[in-house]
């Protein structure tokens, strides 16, 4: 135990190190005039435009104003599509109602109901919430469906002969069941619904990540986009951390 | 005292077919109360597709099962079963695992824990009652499972190989464990194995089953003195009677395996 504690320490030094190491070659380039700023700045004016930003309170406003964008949606798109999921999951008959409209919102990106959204929402915020939504909401529920369906029927079985009914195997058997499967599925979703609202804020918006990067293209501050981009990069990493947390003890039978 | 007069368990001219595959000749079986009867056969003799009739998994193409002086059209509580691959709640501690029958009966927390509690000291896992079934051994697992269908109080046990998938050792004592439940709990129990001393180390009464089609060619009692010690596992009457069955059932392989080529 003891020694493999310290072999992940010694992993996580190797790992900072070439974090390290690649943003030093990073700028060592920048500096000795390899590439033209315009192309690509150096880490340290990333850093500096971040302090500038920072101190004139436009930084934290567009990460914050993304995250909410990404959570409204997000958690829309996952408590509408968890029970509808596991109904669809358990009933043939609804399922052949829902098939033929999934099908034809499954292909569809999340990109492709801009226009349509922007018509029926104006550059507003529910515009955004819409956009995600409407990103997150098929596959959701693609994974809901999936993760009711390959509960093991022995777990329902076992159940009917103990005695529950239709609505106890449901509540007490493929609701639990699923949610290791339901909760790995949504944290896919999650990321995924990132990406729908940097696309949503690259279109059109006044506030975001997505915004602060178009902004800072217009203008040539290729620092602003750089750093734009290492925020995304950093917020979904951290989202993504706080949901495994969540997970964890969601899940801690599991362990 | 109406309730002797008619067996625990009667199957009545019941065949099963799957499509034109039939799995079960028509079977005429009576089980009285408090008998331990072990289904023997290699695989594909129907011997599942018995129980799982018994407990209302499935329908028999043909007759009828009688559970209790009823027709079982449905799956009935009052055959609990013990599955191989245990079929425990991984989500459920074993404490909630055990009383999930009775929580689904509506019986109150508190007392549910007791009984729960109850059960799993007399399977022995006292002190386990609050950890979840991923950190239990096989044969703990097993233990918990048969715990959960006792506190269920069923009329009837069944037992589908529960320990084809244990080590020898563990088996062994899961068998006497077993065998003491039974003797103090007085239930009806039906088990399958294809092990012929497992069968003679548990059963009061034998049913050998033959495969394509399954059906039953022979009927024996058990009455070798109980607990099965190692000294009765040796003495000519268990030979005897081990000698009989694994003719039987030679024969019965050979005539499948011929059946196959």
């Amino acid at each position: 135990m003891a020694s493999n504690r310290k072999w992940r320490g010694g992993l996580l030094v190797v790992s900072a190190c070439s974090l390290i190491g690649f943003l030093l070659l990073w700028e060592l380039v920048c500096r000795a005039g390899l590439v033209d700023a315009v192309f690509l700045p150096a880490p340290s004016q990333v850093l500096a435009r971040g302090i500038r930003m920072w101190n004139q309170h436009a930084l934290l406003d567009n990460v914050l104003a993304s995250t909410r964008r990404v959570m409204v949606g997000f958690f829309a798109a996952a408590v509408v599509s968890i029970p509808l999921g596991i109904m669809l999951g358990t009933s043939r008959v609804a399922r052949a109602v829902f098939d033929p409209l999934l099908s034809f919102l499954r292909p569809l990106p999340s990109m492709s109901w801009i226009p349509l959204s922007l018509l029926w929402f104006g550059i507003t915020e529910t515009q955004k919430y819409s956009i995600v939504f409407m990103g997150s909401f098929a596959p959701a529920l693609l994974y809901v469906i999936d993760a009711t369906r390959n509960i093991d029927p022995i777990f329902i079985r076992a159940a009917r002969n103990l005695g529950a009914n239709r609505w106890q195997v449901m509540f007490e058997v493929i609701l639990p069941g699923c949610i290791p499967q339901i909760l790995s599925g949504m944290k896919v979703i999650l990321g995924l619904s990132w990406t729908c609202v940097i696309s949503a804020e690259l279109v059109a918006a006044q506030q975001g990540l997505g915004f602060m990067i178009m902004n800072g293209r217009e203008f040539f501050q290729t620092d602003t986009v750089v750093l734009g981009m290492v925020l995304i990069s950093i917020t979904v990493l951290i989202t993504d951390a706080v949901f495994r947390l969540i997970e964890r003890g969601v899940l801690s039978w599991q362990r | 005292m109406a309730t002797m007069n008619h067996p625990m368990i009667r199957l009545e001219g019941v065949a099963k077919s799957y499509g034109p595959l039939q799995v079960l000749r028509e079977v005429d079986l009576d089980i009285a109360k408090g008998e331990f009867l072990v289904l023997l056969g290699a695989s594909g003799c129907g011997k599942s597709t018995m129980l799982n009739m018994i407990s209302g998994f499935e329908q028999p193409t043909q007759g009828r099962v009688l559970v209790n002086n009823k027709v079982v059209k449905d799956v009935e509580p009052a055959c609990g079963m013990v599955f191989q691959q245990y079929a425990l709640f991984p989500w459920k501690t074993v404490s909630e695992n055990v009383a999930f029958g009775l929580k689904m009966r509506g019986m109150g927390k508190a007392q549910r824990r007791e009984a729960a509690r109850r059960h799993i000291e007399a399977v022995g896992l006292k002190g386990f009652e609050d950890s979840y079934p991923g950190k239990l051994s096989g044969g703990m697992k097993q233990r918990v499972s048969i715990a959960r269908v006792l506190a269920n109080d069923p009329d009837v046990m069944l037992l589908d190989e529960p320990f084809a998938a244990l080590d020898a050792m563990t088996r062994q004592v899961l068998q006497e464990q077993l065998l003491s439940l039974y003797e103090k709990s007085g239930k009806t129990i039906v088990f399958i194995t294809h092990s012929i001393d497992e069968a003679l180390m548990l059963s009061t009464r034998m049913i050998v089953m033959g495969a394509k089609p399954g059906r039953i060619v022979q009927d024996i009692r058990n009455d070798l003195p109980l607990p099965r010690t190692a000294e009765v596992q040796l003495s000519p009457a268990y030979l005897e009677m081990k000698k009989s069955i694994w003719e039987t059932v030679q024969a019965e392989v050979m005539k499948g395996l011929e059946g196959a080529a």
